[in-house]
């Protein structure tokens, strides 16, 4: 059990970017304020929750808790090793996609919205992912879906006002569900909601009121984590300005979903608690039918973006099902996946954007031969197409060498068998594409070359980021040790 | 049947109630709408001091040789209150009443919602 | 012993009917004068009743005897838990009447503008002596104040819907304080007192069983109108649609409201009584409250006039009030009574952005006022954030409340009651949606709306706190809570 230590770090990580928010939308009409700002929280941030690590590798759980929302419900801040895992990427990718997007976005109208909501949603991640209790989970958790709605539609056309729609529907609805969940929770723990590894549910819980809270709470946070069938708005939600795509649509709102359901399984039922019951195997075959299914859609898809998106909901699938199998080496996959996939997604996003700015093309068949004209930023896409493919010593590795372990460890051959599968089809649908960008002759005169600095280095930077995951992922302070430490708190050992 | 009669004035209070209910819904002239109203305003009048009164009462100014029954003050209080309030009510409608008039040149209330 | 509480809470009724008197000849001496004493008195008597919450919240409930008569012989002030949360929702009236300073020059002409201050004043005194008293008929008084200047000032609306609005709502209103004060008149003949702590008393203690189902009846019938829960809701759209600005923002934040704090006091008085059955009834209020929110969401749904929408919106946060007193648990009373007060936050700030907008361009209509987010920042920034807080999205005032009742209702094992909360609250928002995109992301299609600016300090600052306000009692929901748990707890260790 980690130790808990009162510091207000975790409740001023959040805060830093609320307030870079607040600024940015008061005087956000000025490029320079817009960017001093959003520059400089995206640093501070980064530098208060990358100081909690030596405190979360060492046993020490930062705990604040600030405004009681309502008496027994406080608003509370806890940086135990599951959050920090999920709150060190979130905040570290966001100091790059800042970079990107004030490159990307240049001329572009509405900024200071922009970058204001952009700011609130990182502040709603890092928020929800130190939250302490499911409350506070869940109202960053609504938070983040509010804010993500201007981004989505920012390019007001009657496009993206259909796409944020439906981004409402499907996430609101969830949001309901999990509030109904939350709720129940609440008065089956008899006024308990903060996360505790041996779960709020009490154990004598009867197996129906069980279920349904189960299948509440992991659908509800499945509708953002994209399972399948409830994944129809992500590819949707693609209309958005490729900094949101790849910040919030591959980081920060996806995997709200998908941390949301980690969170449920392992801090509000227990690992203890589910092995009783059949509801996570549901929940593992479920996810296993999204990863296949989804490839199988990316597959279809021409539009880079479109087919992006259907990776990531496949991905995201990852981390349910290492979740599901309530295996310690399967669930290590799972929290180590949510750092993987995002920062190989990140640096895809940040690839696709760049091409489109530079050349103005979305559409996978029109890049033949783009890799001669911008071998570097091809260069970082192919690095993450191969970690998703699972080559060793790249990110993706981690995650699938963990999963397939965790499955032959419990019994599920088969999940090895998925995890085969899906590195199959990431290949067939990443490599004939690279072979399209690199060995095709260029279809027209190359007039530009790579893209413009502010594109270009967050993409090798997040490139790097690749290879190191695949190679020092177990140093302490990395993705795989905070895992590892948080698996090791859920199970008990 | 003796309870009806002993009972009479709550009877006629009712009654009164009714037939001011049925001016106030069926009626569609506003004026007699704010009559009905009035109507039933008086029903629960007479409830309330009937409901007060003492059998051989006198009027409720106690004096020094006051010996017999007197009715009940507070009911008549409340009953004057009432009353106040009434008239009122009464004198707002009726100012309502002219400026519709002004404004749609109509005072029955099927009218005013057609051609709204 | 002190005796400054009471003092307060006598000056606190009596302030704003006397100021009110002086308001019309202050008015002929001059028109600068009259605003100038109205926002006096308002600031001076909402500042009490403020403080009279705050004494309520430290030391509980107290009372005051008129002229020294004790209960149950003379008239008794009381300012209780609920009564609290209507004094907490005083500064929210300062707010609406200073925002109103500057729009009634613009919309009551300079004759009326007198006998319109004196009825905002009475409207005040009215609403806080039906929150602050244990007498039954006290309460009727101080109801028919707040109800005739209610029906008055609907009819300074300027379009021509209003004077039939406030005729319908007038023949409503006076057909509900009838009821009342047939089940007062009836009360009494049965308990022969006036004051509800001792009828409740009394009434627990063998009274014919019949009169008292009549009494019980009629009083939360009348209540019931009063706060226009469905089906009884007809008189409202038109009324909160028709009436100037600041009036519906009073009528949709307090006035209402007054019905729901009646309905309280009613389960105070029958609490014991032999005869009534409150679960019966409690199952039906839930139930209508249920229809009510559904209902009021999908009516909201189909207008283009956004103040009937708001309105509608009124009715169908009554129904959510409505089915946490039906629940009549801890977690649905305290929601109930807590959204007394968060609702009246976030309509003021609705209708008052609102006004803002009509103020400025004249349009009052979604499709009229495509365009005018980016012309008018910061109030159409306020209402889109009282938006979210009346869908009750996180981390909102609307969310404390919705977080209660779906609570409470989950408690109460009623999970479609639960559902129909939650989900009906996320129909509106997503409808909502189609304003803020109409507000942000179309063009403007009238000359006026690319004009338009932010309105002045005087209407904005206002707007702005109350926007604000919304958002923030979502954090520090601990505050009426704090108030409102006693209460609650008072209601259910009674029953």
């Amino acid at each position: 059990m980690p130790v808990e230590v009162w510091d207000i770090r975790p409740a001023l990580a959040p805060m830093v970017s609320f307030v870079c928010a607040l600024l940015v939308f008061i005087g956000g009409s000025r490029a320079g304020w817009r960017r001093f700002w959003s520059m400089s929280a995206a640093l501070l941030k980064f530098i208060i929750v990358a100081s909690m690590l030596p405190g979360t590798v060492g046993g020490v759980a930062y705990t604040f808790r600030f405004a009681e929302f309502a008496p027994g419900i406080g608003i509370g801040f806890r940086a135990d090793a599951l959050g920090m895992a999920f709150a060190t990427v979130s905040s570290l990718l966001w100091v790059v996609a800042t970079v990107y997007s004030i490159g990307y976005m240049k001329g572009e109208r509405s900024l200071g919205r922009f970058f204001g909501f952009f700011a609130l949603c990182v502040s709603a991640t890092v928020a929800l992912a130190l939250a302490e209790n499911l409350l506070t989970l869940f109202i960053f958790y609504e938070v983040l879906t509010i804010s993500a709605y201007p981004l989505v539609v920012h390019d007001e056309t009657p496009e993206a006002l259909r796409a944020g729609r439906t981004y409402f529907t499907y996430t609101l609805t969830g949001g309901g569900v999990i509030l109904l969940g939350i709720a129940m929770t609440y008065v089956v723990s008899d006024g308990v909601l903060a996360f505790g590894h041996n779960g709020i549910v009490p154990p004598d819980t009867t197996p129906a009121v069980l279920a349904i809270l189960f299948v509440m709470l992991t659908l509800g946070f499945g509708v953002k984590a994209a399972i399948m069938p409830l994944h129809g708005w992500l590819p949707r939600a693609m209309v958005a300005p490729t900094p949101v795509s790849a910040l919030l649509h591959a980081v920060a709102v996806v995997k709200a979903g998908a941390f949301g359901v980690v969170r449920t399984v392992h801090d509000v039922f227990g690992v203890e608690l589910l092995r009783q019951t059949w509801l996570p195997d549901a929940l593992a075959y479920l996810a296993a039918f999204t990863i296949i299914a989804a490839s199988v859609m990316a597959l279809l898809q021409d539009n880079l973006k479109r087919r992006l998106a259907y990776s990531t909901v496949s991905q995201l699938s990852y981390v349910l099902l290492g979740i599901a199998l309530l295996n310690p080496w399967a669930a290590v996959a799972a929290v180590v996946h949510i750092a993987n996939q995002a920062v190989q997604k990140v640096t895809m996003f940040f690839a696709a954007g760049a091409i489109q700015r530079t050349t103005g093309k979305t559409n996978i068949s029109e890049m033949s031969g783009i890799g001669r004209r911008m071998p570097a930023t091809m260069g970082a896409f192919g690095v993450a197409a191969l970690g998703f493919t699972g080559m060793p010593l790249l990110a993706g590795f981690i995650s699938k060498w963990h999963m397939s372990v965790g499955g032959f460890d419990s019994g599920m051959w088969w999940v090895a068998l998925v995890m085969a599968a899906s590195a199959l089809l990431n290949a067939a649908y990443w490599f004939p594409m690279l072979y399209l960008a690199f060995f095709k002759p260029v279809s027209e005169e190359p007039t530009l070359g790579e893209a413009r600095p502010s594109l270009l280095y967050p993409t090798l930077v997040c490139a790097v980021l690749v290879i190191l995951l695949g190679l020092v992922s177990d140093l302490p302070g990395m993705p795989l040790s905070i895992a590892r430490t948080a698996v090791a708190q859920a199970f008990g050992m | 049947m003796t309870m009806l009669l002993d009972r009479a004035d709550y009877v006629l209070a009712i009654i009164l109630f009714l037939i001011g209910l049925y001016a106030l819904v069926a009626k569609s002239n506003l004026i007699k709408k704010i009559i009905g109203l009035n109507i039933m305003e008086t029903a629960v009048f007479i409830f309330i001091i009937t409901g007060g009164l003492a059998r051989d009462g006198s009027p409720p100014l106690v004096t020094q040789d006051t010996t017999s029954p007197y009715h009940d003050p507070v009911s008549q209080t409340i009953v004057l209150v009432g009353i106040v309030v009434a008239v009122s009510v009464t004198a707002l409608a009726l100012s309502l009443v002219t400026r519709i008039h002004a404004e749609h040149g109509t005072i029955e209330a099927d009218e005013l919602r057609g051609g709204r | 012993m002190s005796e400054w509480p009471g003092q307060l809470l006598v000056s606190v009724l009596a302030l704003p009917v006397t100021g009110a008197a002086l308001c019309l000849p202050l008015h002929r001496i001059s028109d600068r004068v009259a605003t100038a004493w109205t926002l006096l008195v308002t600031t001076v008597t909402c500042a009490g009743a403020f403080m009279v919450s705050v004494r309520v919240s430290h030391v509980g409930p107290f009372s005051h005897h008129l002229g020294g008569w004790l209960a149950p012989w003379g008239i008794e002030l009381r300012a209780d838990q609920f009564g609290a949360l209507v004094g907490l929702a005083a500064p929210v009236f300062a707010l609406v009447v200073f925002y109103g300073v500057r729009y009634s020059r613009h919309a009551v002409e300079a004759a009326r503008r007198g006998p319109y201050d004196a009825l905002l004043l009475i409207n005040l005194g009215g609403l806080l002596g039906f929150s602050f008293t244990g007498d039954l008929f006290n309460l009727f008084v101080f109801m028919e104040l707040f109800s005739l200047s209610a029906y008055a000032l609907v009819a300074y609306g300027k379009q021509k819907v209003a004077a039939a609005a406030s005729f319908r709502y007038l023949v409503m209103g006076a057909f509900s304080s009838l009821l009342v004060l047939f089940s007062i008149g009836l009360l009494y003949q049965l308990t022969g007192t006036l004051n509800m702590a001792d009828m409740a008393y009394r009434l627990a203690d063998g009274v014919p069983h019949r009169p008292v189902v009549l009494a019980f009846g009629a009083l939360a019938l009348g209540f019931m109108t009063k706060a226009a829960v469905f089906p009884l809701h007809l008189w409202l759209p038109d009324a909160h649609a028709a009436a100037p600005s600041p009036v519906s923002a009073i009528l949709s934040g307090l006035v209402v409201k007054m019905g729901i704090v009646g309905l309280i006091r009613t389960y105070d008085i029958f609490q014991g009584a032999g005869g009534v059955d409150l679960p019966t009834f409690n199952m039906g209020l839930s139930t209508l409250g249920a229809i009510a929110i559904v209902f009021g969401a999908v009516l909201a749904l189909i207008q283009d006039d956004i103040k009937l929408m708001l309105a509608y919106s009124t009715v169908s946060n009554i129904g959510y009030i409505a089915v946490g007193l039906g629940l009549f648990n801890e977690s649905g009373l305290t929601g109930a009574s807590i959204h007394i007060f968060n609702h009246a936050v976030i309509k003021a700030a609705l209708f008052l952005a609102l006004g803002a907008l009509t103020f400025r361009t004249g349009y009052r209509t979604v499709s009229d006022l495509r365009g005018i987010g980016r012309r008018m920042p910061i109030t159409v920034g306020a209402l889109s954030v009282a938006v979210i807080s009346v869908v009750g999205v996180p981390p909102t005032a609307g969310f404390v409340t919705k977080w209660y009742l779906a609570v409470g209702a989950v408690a109460a094992a009623r999970p479609l009651l639960a559902a129909t909360l939650v989900f009906s609250a996320l129909v509106m928002l997503i409808y909502y949606l189609r304003i803020v995109n109409a507000f942000y992301f179309r063009p403007a299609v009238h000359e006026e709306v690319e004009r338009a600016v932010d309105p002045p300090l005087d209407m904005l600052a206002p707007v702005v706190l109350l926007s604000g306000a919304s958002l923030a009692l979502g954090l520090i929901a601990q505050v009426p809570i704090g108030i409102a748990l006693p209460g609650v707890m008072r209601l259910l260790g009674g029953g």
